[in-house]
């Protein structure tokens, strides 16, 4: 189930939300916890037992953990966690991967497993994995109550696309939370906005992304409107769910952090990885890139620390080598930027700032959307007129004319821009007064325009879906 | 107003949309068919064990609860709205309106379709028509009157004809595009309208000589309303709907209509097909592999087979005044190779091949 549907939106939710604010505090948590189990078993019926048995072994290893506290024990019991935990992911996910390769590289002939990653795997197994390093480290008090740990773990509202919440953001809020009709209107108004960023804007550029890649009209601007809007789809696509989350989050009384934070306006590819994506980028930077060193180690050492990230950032996204390219693309470009390129972009305009960014940023993009590196090759040669195609083409003048309007409403949407003007509003009294007017009106405008799109639509995928 | 009376409004509006519609589509009764959609709508998915695990049954209740759900056209009317009006879209999933006429777009010609519709006619000429007089004609659609001038995509139409006068041999090309305008089709429809095509009739009539053997020269019209074609529920716009003007006469009211298929008799209109989910099955009963019709009151014993698509079923009935009968006959549901099954090719007749644009561009749908 997706949160952009009228099953979820009109059904599971209506009924859920309806149960959870009707029933005693004691058992709000058995009511997330079931809605949860409902959630993805309406989506993966066959392998929620993957997903509970995961939950089992972060439970049991956390309580060994903390049995066995300051005894190598405890260490014996981290590592079999993560083997435990990672080795569904590695199965589920890579076991394809790595007999493929094999099988080119030695001329084998290993057949394929029939087996379908389960849907979420790769962000319910780092929450699992992030509880029992905290648990460890001493960060997080374990949880000794299996019904509570599994509400962490299976929570709907982050369950299969994130973002990624460490338990330790919110350990307290499991236990005693607090429900209020500002937190209730605060997780509405961010769930709305979320649901319509990715019905209204993701699913829309991706039906546009959609007509460009089934095209016999190829052309350089084809090649780039096809770049960019992907970058813009999956902004949109991710940032929204993302928002959805939180905004669920927010509505049962939880404070999820936040994922996504303008990633558009940096200025430099390290600020573009401190806006995207933020709860993975801060996983790897906590549980891989310090225990590593971090950059307090020689510079070789610390070259290889990133090189180890980012492979595992690429992986993280896909078992394919698109993706792992892609990741170690962001090693050489930080590592370039923090050795070299930053000094020369700290005395350039940021007009050529937010270009290098645009530039950098979209061709990763055209590098991650590919179904393979020829693809990806493909892709970038069209984007520089090294395809042999012409500039522009009738039906590429048709889609930028017909899609303009929408484009640049997109892309402003993508800025602080809207945030800032409602902020400027809102900070002269009858500006306070219109916004406080505007909010619930739209909230049901964009439900109502919302369901439209559900209705009237077929397309619509969750990119993030596959991890 | 203050911030906490906005909250209060915020999260009521938002149970209240939630819940309203949620009651709202569980007490609405299950719609069969969406006239305006012109299809079937999906039913609730009986439960199945198997198809519980591998997620069939819930992804068909998804359909369910999507093809069920209440003021399904005026929702997918707000996204139409949304597109064309607030984003300035050009089309919504290929439709596009310009003065209250819907069309779809066409793009981009594919070439090796329309050879191979050229090729198509070539073959059943080999195989079943040689020393007969066969012409064919090209329907425009009606991108072809409007796309380019007002800035949408549109088929080469040159290129296409090009193709077709270069590759189809032994047939007489009947040249239609000069006598067709915009306002000879319906509005919200792909097809022509009948009350508008007579001088096209008589065009082809007289191509075969056949408008001298004509047993009448006056119709009657009556009129159907309303008539939701095939793109107003497409465009999901509240607009207009057509007026279906069809033209009749005691000899077409006596005419009766012959399926060899089915093997049933039928007449040339059919009013029980009007405000089905296709009205446009009116004509001839709608799409069916081969007709007959015969003329009660034909002056000649010659015959004419029309290999057609559905604009067929409009034009039949005024090309049956020149011959005693007309068959229908859609390669779409017939294969070539067993019309001889059916019909008996030795009789001396006059064929006439008449597809539209849209059936050349997609081709391989003829068998």
């Amino acid at each position: 189930m997706v949160f952009s549907s009228i099953s979820f939106l009109y059904y599971f939710l209506a009924v859920f939300l309806g149960l959870y604010f009707i029933v005693p505090k004691k058992f709000k948590n058995s009511i997330l916890l079931v809605s949860s189990l409902l959630f993805y078993f309406y989506g993966e019926p066959s392998y929620i037992l993957i997903m509970l048995l995961s939950i089992v072994s972060g439970y049991l290893h956390g309580l060994w953990i903390d049995y066995k506290r300051n005894t190598p024990s405890a260490k014996v019991a981290l590592i079999s966690s993560i083997v435990v935990s990672g080795g569904f992911l590695l199965f589920f996910k890579y076991t394809n991967f790595f007999i493929k390769n094999i099988n080119q590289i030695f001329s084998f002939k290993i057949p394929s497993l029939e087996i379908v990653m389960p849907i979420g795997i790769s962000f319910y197994t780092f929450q699992i994995l992030s509880y029992v390093i905290d648990v460890y480290r001493g960060d997080a008090k374990v949880q000794k109550n299996i019904l509570n740990f599994a509400t962490y773990v299976a929570l709907f509202p982050q369950l299969i696309a994130g973002p990624i919440v460490r338990y330790t953001t919110i350990e307290n809020e499991l236990e005693s939370r607090t429900h209020s009709l500002e937190k209730a209107a605060y997780g509405v108004w961010r769930f709305v906005i979320g649901l319509s960023k990715k019905v209204i804007f993701a699913n829309s550029l991706g039906e546009i992304c959609k007509i460009i890649s089934k095209s016999d009209e190829s052309s350089v601007f084809y090649y780039w409107m096809a770049a960019v809007l992907f970058a813009l789809q999956i902004y949109y696509d991710f940032s929204g769910y993302s928002d959805m989350a939180i905004g669920l989050g927010r509505i049962f009384g939880f404070h999820f952090l936040e994922n996504f934070n303008y990633p558009f306006i940096s200025k430099s590819i390290t600020e573009f990885w401190r806006r995207w994506h933020m709860s993975l980028g801060t996983w790897f930077r906590d549980y891989v890139y310090i225990p590593m060193g971090g950059n307090r180690v020689s510079k070789l050492k610390w070259v290889r620390n990133i090189l180890v990230v980012w492979f595992l950032t690429g992986f993280w996204h896909g078992a394919e080598w698109n993706f792992i390219v892609w990741g170690l693309y962001f090693a050489l470009l930080l590592a370039l930027e923090k050795l070299f390129i930053k000094k020369l972009l700290d005395k350039t305009p940021d007009i050529f700032k937010h270009l290098y960014v645009f530039f950098f940023i979209t061709v990763s993009f055209v590098i991650f959307n590919a179904n393979s590196m020829g693809e990806a090759i493909g892709n970038i040669k069209g984007m520089f007129g090294l395809q042999g195609v012409p500039l522009i083409t009738t039906e590429a003048l048709y889609y930028a004319r017909s899609y303009f309007i929408f484009f640049i409403i997109a892309l402003i949407g993508a800025t602080p821009i809207p945030a800032i003007v409602m902020k400027k509003i809102s900070s002269i009294k009858a500006g306070e007064y219109l916004i406080n007017i505007g909010k619930p009106a739209t909230v049901l405008m964009l439900l109502l325009v919302v369901t439209g799109y559900l209705i009237d639509g077929s397309f619509n995928p969750f990119l993030y879906f596959r991890f | 107003m203050k911030q906490k009376i906005s909250n209060a409004i915020t999260v009521t509006v938002f149970f209240l949309v939630i819940y309203g519609l949620l009651i709202a589509n569980l007490i609405s009764p299950d719609k069969a068919i969406s006239y305006s959609e012109r299809r079937e709508l999906a039913k609730a998915p009986e439960f199945s064990y198997e198809e519980l695990l591998d997620g069939e049954w819930l992804k068909g209740y998804e359909k369910y609860f999507l093809d069920q759900f209440v003021l399904r056209d005026k929702f997918r009317g707000l996204k139409a709205f949304t597109n064309y009006y607030l984003f300035r879209e050009k089309d919504n999933n290929g439709i596009y309106v310009v003065d209250g006429v819907i069309y779809k777009i066409e793009y981009p010609l594919n070439e090796k379709s329309v050879l191979n519709a050229a090729k198509k006619l070539n073959e059943v000429y080999d195989k079943y028509l040689t020393g007969k007089r066969v012409s064919y004609a090209i329907i425009p659609d009606k991108n072809y009157f409007t796309a380019e001038e007002h800035g949408y995509l549109a088929l080469d139409y040159d290129k296409m004809l090009e193709i077709m006068k270069s590759n189809v041999k032994n047939m007489t090309y009947i040249d239609l595009f000069e006598h067709l305008e915009i306002d000879d089709y319906y509005k919200t429809d792909i097809h022509w309208s009948q009350d508008k095509i007579v001088d096209i009739a008589d065009l082809i009539l007289s191509g075969f000589g056949q408008d001298k053997y004509a047993s009448w020269d006056t119709y009657e019209e009556k009129s159907l309303y309303p008539f939701y074609g095939s793109y107003y529920g497409q465009s999901a716009l509240n607009l207009k709907p057509d007026t279906i003007v069809y033209l009749t006469n005691d000899a077409l009211e006596k005419a009766v209509v012959y399926d060899h298929i089915d093997k049933t008799y039928s007449r040339v209109y059919m009013e029980e097909f009007f405000g089905g989910v296709d009205s446009y099955d009116f004509f001839m009963s709608g799409a069916k592999s081969l007709l007959t019709v015969t003329n009660p009151n034909a002056k000649t014993d010659r015959e004419l087979i029309i290999f057609r698509d559905s604009f067929g079923s409009s034009i039949a009935p005024l090309l049956l005044k020149g011959y005693s009968k007309v068959t229908l006959v859609d390669l779409r549901y017939l294969r070539t190779d067993i019309l001889d099954n059916y019909l008996d090719f030795s009789v001396d007749c006059d064929v006439l091949f008449l597809y539209n644009t849209l059936i050349l561009n997609n081709s391989y749908m003829l068998k």
